[in-house]
């Protein structure tokens, strides 16, 4: 059947997919980041994708969008194969995607804002009927929105909006979106599910992408589970428990990462902190930490985990909250004054906050200890910083041909290790480590665990900020789990379990206590 | 980054090799001592603050408003002399005026946080108005013969004061620059400001002690020309910050931050003032002049960049 577009006021009882992928498996070097995935997108349905962050969910957005090209399998259109090259492709099938972060021009109001991808607007424009259009779209969503109003002023959740307004004005007949709730308040929600119920009237399908599972239980007629680049099952919301579906999410059994060493006995408690809060970002954070002990921050991206190391750090300091080091209250307000309490934080982003990519291996190791090399009138002492640089390639097998050619050229492997180099060297007492392993191969990845563990036997106190589940089971001691800004339970390591993590993570139960 | 250096260094004396050898053919007088100091009188105000942005440059940042601040000192210097006060207090009175000017540029851009370009284009124009409203259509002369004659005659032999404090800048600035830990700063900060704030520098305070010293630099470089010249206008030092910017980055310093060296700037400065003298001795004028530096700079942004590309493309 050929789909009417969505200008009729029909639901539909008995429909053929809009969309259909069979198939499909996608590749990036080694790792397959989807394997023979099989979905059918059905018109006026919500159809959410659940799985846990590197479960394959943005590659398959991406090949939806054109964005990425599939190496096998074949995507259906109305039934008919087709190919999508671009997201132009994808636009011109009724494909579109929003995103968490909305994308909108800020000086430029909501009906420039609604048209802006429309390619046949002539020379000149008709701006009556151009808000007349704007104004209908938007009518049609349910909601109010002046579309005069510079986008400027307008909230996240209003952005989001002009979004979809802007796909409505294409005829989408398939939108994606993608954590469209993780940075709005639960009033705006509320009204998110409406126009969501409004587009599903409409006869458009949407695929919903959410950490948030009550959410999914709301909003989802259909929810299929992915992990690992797997489709692991699709099934109607009326069919599906939560806990199933985290059993679904979390899938490998613990025996597989059973390679965790004995916790440390731990030595006294080196930091403290109590009710930690940044204003509108994160609150009430608290626990203490021991020389020797590794605690791991678990949950999802957007739980403000980063945040929290980020204050610790002094880069973005605590609005309120104690903290006490070596049993003496501090204020940290800046990367300088944690330094000085011998707090380390190694960036999640190499690129942007960890390394200087053009400047020479030593140099960046010796910048935060550059005063333990300063002699007189402030010169630094050359063969003091290169051999510094040299006992560390040879601690840390740093592969280099010297320490003196720019660390931008190194493998990624090895400007971590680079990193970790430069934060070693200040002699931490607590070292933060943020996503320590993301975006490094496996081999890197083991050493780089094998170096966290033998920081803490030497008695260091660490904390690892971590996405990936296995890995917090296989380093942590204690197990601390933030949602949404708010730090929802501390495990000790011979209780915690994926499933309990992921339970708090998601907001499945309610806050369980050490 | 040495290694590129090391080649864009090695092409300047190269260049300064060729300009060198034609200026000596055109006019065979024209590596007597005398010839060669004239020539850096000339542009010796320029060449000065050239010291302190290649600093500011390889920091990441730029200074527009260096020969406003020229222009302030020296009309205040003049108006100072002219309601009867000492020279010497108007001397002390003017460096400090150009301390104060850098450390408001230093406060709109760390602690307000505009880019350098906006806030010292508007100092460029605020300040180069102060002068000009302190002076109006007038002109000042009658300094002392004791300050006239520091800006002109020898001091040790025909080299005059403003020559050594050149040299004394560019040995200092450049034992800063590449020695010490405060340069090391300055070149991080110009790599990423970012990576820089996250390794504990203290990345505002680098950057004003660089502005400061250079409104203190730059006052001391309109003293020299008010002294040199005898005489103040409104006008004085207009348009200089163009010549002080492109002798930098002709020397090899990067527009974006982080790359850059004293050597090359101070060869690029040897070619720039044997350019200008060559072209006079071929009785070129000099708008033909400025349109020839002009192309120079143009070239010196273009060529490493060009360079850049072609390596990215083969690896």
């Amino acid at each position: 059947m050929i789909s009417p577009p969505l200008a009729g006021e029909r639901s539909t009882i008995v429909s053929h997919p809009i969309l259909e992928l069979r198939h499909i498996s996608k590749s990036f070097g080694m790792t397959a980041a989807m394997a023979d995935v099989s979905i059918a997108i059905l018109p006026g349905q919500v159809h959410a994708i659940v799985g846990e962050n590197g479960a394959g969910k943005s590659t398959l957005i991406k090949i939806l969008t054109g964005v990425h090209q599939p190496d096998e399998g074949e995507m259906l259109v109305d039934g008919k194969q087709m190919q999508i090259r671009s997201t132009e492709d994808a636009q011109k099938h009724g494909i579109a995607a929003i995103f968490q972060e909305p994308m909108v021009f800020p000086d430029l109001d909501v009906a420039e804002n609604i048209f802006i991808s429309h390619h046949n607007l002539g020379l000149v424009m008709n701006w009556a009927t151009q808000y007349q259009h704007a104004n209908e779209i938007i009518a049609r969503l349910g909601i109010t929105l002046d579309p005069r109003r510079l986008a400027n002023g307008l909230t996240l959740a209003e952005q989001q909006t002009v979004e979809i307004a802007r796909a409505l004005s294409l005829n989408v007949r398939a939108l994606i979106m993608d954590e469209p709730t993780a940075s709005l308040s639960a009033h705006e929600v509320d009204r998110l599910v409406q126009i969501v119920e409004a587009l599903k009237m409409r006869g458009v399908a949407v695929i919903y992408i959410s950490h948030r599972l009550e959410e999914i239980f709301r909003i989802a007629d259909t929810v299929t589970v992915m992990r690992d680049g797997k489709h692991i099952s699709t099934k109607p919301i009326s069919q599906v428990t939560q806990q199933g579906m985290v059993r679904d999410m979390v899938g490998r059994s613990i025996n597989h990462f059973s390679m965790k060493v004995a916790a440390n006995a731990h030595g006294e408690k080196i930091l403290s902190v109590r009710n930690l809060t940044r204003d509108g970002v994160f609150s009430d954070v608290s626990f203490d930490l021991h020389i020797g002990e590794v605690l791991c921050f678990a949950g999802l991206i957007g739980s403000r985990r980063t945040d929290v190391g980020l204050a610790l750090f002094g880069v973005e300091p605590a609005t309120s909250g104690y903290i006490e080091v070596a049993r003496q209250p501090v204020t940290i307000d800046s990367p300088q004054s944690a330094l000085k309490y011998l707090i380390a934080y190694v960036s999640e982003d190499r690129r942007k906050f960890g390394l200087a990519l053009n400047m020479p291996i030593f140099a960046n190791i010796s910048l935060p200890s550059l005063k333990k090399l300063l002699r007189l009138f402030g010169l630094i002492d050359r063969k003091a910083e290169i051999a510094m640089a040299e006992s560390h390639r040879e601690r840390l097998s740093i592969r280099t041909p010297n320490v003196t050619i720019d660390v931008g050229k190194l493998s990624g492997g090895n400007q971590q290790k680079v990193m970790l180099a430069k934060w070693l060297e200040t002699e931490p007492r607590i070292l933060i480590f943020d996503e320590p392993t993301r975006g490094i191969d496996i081999g890197a990845k083991t050493e780089v665990h094998n170096i966290i563990r033998e920081l803490a036997i030497r008695g260091v106190a660490i904390i690892v900020i971590s996405s990936d589940l296995p890995e917090v089971l296989m380093l942590a001691d204690r197990v601390l789990v933030m949602r949404e800004g708010r730090q929802m339970g501390i495990f000790d390591i011979s209780e915690a379990t994926q499933e309990n993590i992921m339970a708090l993570a998601t907001g499945q139960t309610a806050a369980m206590s050490q | 980054m040495s290694k590129f250096l090391r080649s864009w260094e090695s092409l300047l004396i190269l260049i300064l090799g060729i300009t060198t050898a034609v200026n000596i053919s055109l006019a065979p007088e024209f590596l007597t001592l005398q010839n060669q100091v004239n020539l850096f009188q000339l542009s010796i105000e320029k060449i000065i603050i050239a010291t302190i942005m290649t600093l500011i440059i390889i920091n990441g940042e730029i200074d527009l408003s260096v020969a406003s601040i020229m222009g302030l000192s020296a009309c205040t210097f003049g108006t100072i002399i002219d309601v009867g006060m000492p020279a010497s207090l108007a001397i002390l009175l003017c460096l400090g005026l150009g301390i104060m000017l850098g450390a408001i540029n230093a406060f709109w851009i760390t602690i307000i946080g505009i880019p350098s370009l906006v806030v010292t284009l508007a100092s460029l124009i605020g300040y180069r108005g102060f002068a000009r409203v302190l002076l109006e259509d007038r002109g000042i002369t009658g300094f002392p013969d004791w300050f006239i004659a520091l800006g002109r005659d020898g001091l040790i032999g025909s080299l005059p004061l403003s020559f050594f404090a050149f040299a004394l800048l560019v040995a200092t600035l450049s034992i800063v620059l590449h020695r010490t830990g405060f340069g090391r700063e300055v070149f991080t900060i110009g790599n990423s400001a970012e990576v820089a704030h996250y390794s504990g520098l203290r990345v505002a305070r680098v950057k004003s002690i660089l502005f400061i010293l250079s409104g203190g630099i730059s006052a001391m470089a309109g003293l020299f020309y008010a002294a040199r010249l005898a005489s103040v206008r409104g006008d004085a030092a207009f348009g200089f910050e163009l010549d002080i910017i492109t002798m930098v980055l002709l020397g090899g310093v990067s527009i974006f931050g982080g790359k850059g060296s004293m050597l090359g700037v101070v060869l690029s400065i040897l070619i720039v003032l044997n350019l200008r003298n060559g072209m006079a001795l071929m009785n070129i004028t000099g708008h033909i002049q400025t349109a020839v530096i002009g192309i120079l700079l143009i070239a010196s942004v273009l060529i490493p960049n060009m360079l850049e590309r072609l390596r990215s493309v083969s690896t």
